[in-house]
This record gives structure tokens, sequence and C-alpha cells, in this order.
């Protein structure tokens, strides 16, 4: 389904109504991205200005002088919470897509005992609220000494956690002709040389979208974090975030914007450039956010 | 063996720790001790004695009541407004998705927190036309409404699903309705609603789960309290609380399986109910 094209269930309206339609609309995103908008020019005016003319979101005078006292405001500089969610999210994203793909591809072609019965598992941890788990992976991550490090944040991933991007592969799977390994079976092809040689390359387009889900929202999480880094030179960008509020941030107005604003670029970039294909992934699926 | 992390993944990670915590509710635990065997006190504890428990069911559920009902309205309104075929539906779109996918970040919580400060950008707002709002935030009658509009703010990833199902519809019902007379209203009542009632479903179960899970916003709005005076206390962060601010680990297990079974008492009903409002093709 492509949702770019005209629809085919829109319906036709006289030009009047339509440009009150276009008023509408546009009064409604731009009340939605003010304050989005406000925050970002905030964190380019000075102290005086913020002050002066707090609503406006057109600063006078354009300074990076918040961008630089909020990198630097707390004992650890902003770089290295930068790197650690760099790095625990890009982890995140490559366990993700092999183990979520591998268990997919069992669900979708291979035929095994009990396959229905595993399946259906599978969908049922879905509903689970991770508070069911939560104290014993912490009991048990403790245990292993793993608190602290990047461990608990990123092992899970390799395990197939995130059932919704296996739901999601499953479903891309059933859409790719059974004719293609069926022919290459007859070749010899083994179903390790089916799944690198045929499946993976066939749906790139569904390992994106779970590789973008997955980065945006390992960069977003803020609860394992909390609870699993203490130390400040392993946080990450959220937990940096939080960090800043409690202390300089809430006099220095300006600097705390100005590092809101860096931790939202990277999704921001995200969405500008694959953002049809995440509006496609919801369309199809309707995952969650 | 393509299964293989998912099955060590569902036994160690999923499975093995649902069956712990159901143990240790019926302990005391706190970490350094062995858990304790406590019978059903955490249980009895959690029904009769605990005000701060009852306290955060009801600020969950009036969250739940207010953002999921509101949010779902915004976003099929605002999809049957970009379904009448006008032009640039991708940018109002993207436009509108833009804080579902921006919003589960910190920083979002930070700007809300400033957004209904005392001297935030709602009141310079206000104050241009000669208001002078509360501190919204701090203000135990109004910081649980903040939480809610941050909620709405964020219908683009329902509006998107809704859009989705109003593309299915017939045009030719509408058609064959407006031949017979029917007004834009009835249309919407006889047509769009029962043949969306698929997706309102779906939308509505996703909406709620994810609502009772609330904890971000409601943790940096408040520094981590739950305040002012318990107003925001969700209960993912009062159990939060329990287990790794007091590090009763065993009645917070407790209170995790209270969640546990409220959500699946929630679904199994939606589900049996679904059957005399939901419509499907057959």
């Amino acid at each position: 389904m492509t949702t770019d094209a005209i629809p085919r269930g829109g319906r036709r309206r006289s030009t009047g109504s339509s440009l009150a339609v276009h008023a509408a609309l546009c009064f409604a995103s731009l009340v939605m991205l003010y304050p989005l908008l406000w925050m970002l020019a905030s964190s380019f005016k000075d102290e005086a200005e913020i002050f002066a003319h707090g609503v406006s979101i057109f600063p006078t005078s354009w300074t990076l002088d918040a961008y630089r006292r909020g990198w630097e405001g707390l004992t650890v500089t902003f770089d290295v919470f930068f790197w650690n969610s760099a790095v625990i999210s890009i982890l995140s994203v490559i366990g993700n897509v092999v183990s979520c793909s591998l268990a997919a591809y069992a669900f979708a072609r291979l035929q095994f005992k009990g396959r229905n019965f595993w399946f259906a598992l599978m969908l049922g941890t879905l509903m689970l609220p991770y508070h069911a788990t939560l104290i014993p992976q912490y009991v048990l991550f403790l245990h292993l000494d793993w608190v602290n490090t990047i461990l608990p944040l990123v092992v899970p991933k390799f395990m197939a956690v995130d059932a919704f991007f296996i739901f999601l592969m499953v479903q891309f799977f059933r859409g790719i002709p059974r004719e293609l390994d069926e022919a290459a079976k007859m070749d010899g092809c083994g179903p390790w040389r089916i799944y690198w040689k045929i499946m993976l390359p066939l749906s790139l387009p569904v390992m994106a979208t779970a590789a973008i889900f997955s980065f945006i929202w390992t960069w977003d999480e803020f609860f394992a974090p909390l609870i699993y880094l203490n130390d400040m030179g392993s946080y990450t960008v959220q937990l940096g975030l939080r960090a800043f509020v409690d202390s300089s941030g809430k006099s220095d107005f300006g600097a705390l914007f100005a590092m809101s604003v860096l931790t939202l670029v990277p999704v921001f970039v995200f969405f500008i450039f694959f953002q049809r294909l995440l509006i496609e992934g919801i369309a199809t699926t309707g995952m969650k956010r | 063996m393509f299964l293989l992390p998912w099955l060590a993944g569902f036994f160690l990670l999923t499975l093995g720790p649902t069956l712990a915590s159901l143990v240790l509710s019926f302990t005391n635990f706190d970490l350094i001790q062995a858990p304790r065997w406590v019978g059903t006190a955490n249980y009895e504890r959690i029904a009769t004695a605990d005000a701060k428990f009852w306290r955060s069911m009801w600020v969950t559920f009036l969250y739940v009541i207010m953002s999921v009902p509101l949010k779902l309205a915004f976003a099929l309104g605002v999809a049957m407004m970009l379904n009448r075929g006008i032009q640039g539906l991708p940018l109002y779109r993207a436009l509108f998705y833009l804080p579902s996918l921006l919003g589960a970040s910190v920083a979002i919580a930070v700007l809300w927190r400033k957004l209904f400060a005392g001297d935030g950008l709602l009141n310079q707002f206000l104050a241009m036309f000669g208001f002078e709002g509360p501190s919204w935030v701090s203000n135990p009658d109004y910081a649980l409404y903040t939480l809610v509009v941050l909620s709405i703010w964020q219908f683009g990833s329902p509006m998107i699903i809704f859009l989705a199902g109003l593309r299915q519809i017939p045009q030719d019902m509408y058609e064959a309705a407006s031949l017979d007379g029917a007004s834009p209203l009835r249309q919407f009542v006889k047509i769009t609603l029962p043949l969306l009632t698929p997706v309102i479903f779906f939308n509505a179960i996703v909406q709620t789960i994810d609502a009772f899970k609330a904890f971000t916003p409601a943790f940096i709005i408040s520094e981590g309290t739950g305040g002012p005076v318990d107003s925001t206390l969700f209960y993912t962060l009062y159990l939060y609380q329990e287990a790794f601010g007091y590090l009763r680990m065993g009645y917070a297990s407790a209170l995790a399986w209270v969640l546990v079974v409220i959500v699946a008492v929630f679904t199994a009903f939606s589900f049996l109910t679904s059957r005399y409002w939901v419509h499907y093709d057959d």
C-alpha cells in the first residue's frame, strides 16, 4: 500500500471548504509545533532576551553561548553522553535486526514442532507489561555484575526480546513468494543460504524500518538506563539531560534548552530522511509510537 | 537453530523473571539478605493499608480515562480532515506525526515543564492578554492535566493508523448515502464509525496499555517525586520508588503483579466485549 498517492477514499470538496480545511490544518500545525520552535529559538537567545522577549520564536541576536555553557555544565561533558548513547543504540540496532530476523524467518518459513504454540507465546509477550520481569532481571544482572555497564541494555536486544520487530518481520516475510525458496531448495540451498541470499535481500525496507525504530526507541529510552547506569561517566544523553535539569538547569534556561535540542537532533535527522518509511511502518503494522 | 536467540531470551529474560517476580511478590526482599517468605502479607498491605497505592491507582486511572479518548478523538478528527483529498497531505501528516516521534524523550518532558512553569510560555502568552496564570506544573490541581495535554499532543501515530483505515472505506457507500439524503453527521455515525471500529479498537488497546506504563514525563516534571502532593504519582513511578528508592523488591513485585492482572483483565474484557461493537467484514 502506498500512502502518498491521492487517497482512494478521499472526497473532493469545493474550493471554499478546502481553503477552510487548509486554514484549520495550518493553524493546528502551528499550535502544535510552536513549543518546539520556541525551544529551538530560546536555545539561541542570550540570557537577557529570554526574559525580555520570552514568547518570540525569532531571536533578535543569535548566539551559541547557551550551547557552550550546557555542553560543559556538568562534571562530565555531553560528548561522553552522546558517545555512550550512540554505542548503546547502534549495538541495539544490530542485535534487534539480527536476532529478530532469525526468529521471524523461523516463524514464517520453517516447519518445526509446536510452531503455532511458540508463535502465540511470542505474541503474548507483546501484551506483558515490562514491570513483570523488571525486578528479577535487575537481580540477575546485579549478580552477573553487569550493573553500571551497558550489558543489561544491549545483551537482551541480541535475544530478540522486542517481539514487535519479530511480528513486523513475520508479516513481511509472509508476503515474499514461497516459489522463490522452493526453487532455491531445488538448487540445493539450505535454510541458512535461503535466509541470507533470498529473505534478507528482499526485505531491506522492513529491516530498515525496524533498524530506525530500534535506534529511536533505544536513544529515547530512560527507564532502563536510569536503573542500570549509576555512574555519571556511563550516562546516556537522556540521563545526562536529567542530571542537568537537577543541577544548573533550573536557573540556566537557555543552556538546558540547548542540550535538549541536541538530544533531539539524531531522532529529527531520521525523521527528515526516513519519514515515509516510518509512516508506512506505522500504517501497515500499527506500531505504537 | 534460528529460534535459539529468541528461545534463550524468552526463557531467561521473560518467562523465568515473570515467574520469579510472582514468587518474590510473596516475600520481603531488600537485595542484601535472602528473600523472606511472608505469604500474602504484601497483597494484604496493598489492599488495606497503602494509601499511596490507591493514590497512584487513581492518578493513573484519571490519566488513562482523560488522555486516551481525547487523543483518539483528535487523531480521528485530524485524520478525517486529511482524508478529504487535500493538497499537501504528506507534509501535514509528517508535521502532525513529529511530536509522536520526539515525545518519549526527556527533552520533551523538560520542554513541557518549561511551557507550563510559572514564568513559562503559556503564562507569558496569557500575560499578553492580561491574565495571570498559576505555575501549572507545581500546582496539584493542574499538574496532571499538563501530562494529559502532553499525551494528546502526541496523537500522530494513532492518526496515521486511522488514516490508513479511512482509505479502506469504499467511496461509493458515501455516494449512495448522499443520494439517499443522509447528512454528513449521519454518514459519519452510520458509515465511518462502524467501518472503522476495528481500527478504533486496536488504537484504544495500544494507547491504553501505553498510558498505564507511562513514566518519563511524570518523573521529569515532578523530579522523581510524583508531586506536587502526589498529583502525578503514576503507578510505574510509585513502583520505581518502592523498588529502587526503598529497595522493597518483594513489595514492588507484588505491585507489578497487580498491574499485570489489571492489564490482563482489561485486555480480556476488551476482547470479550469487542464482538458486540467491533464490526469485522465477514
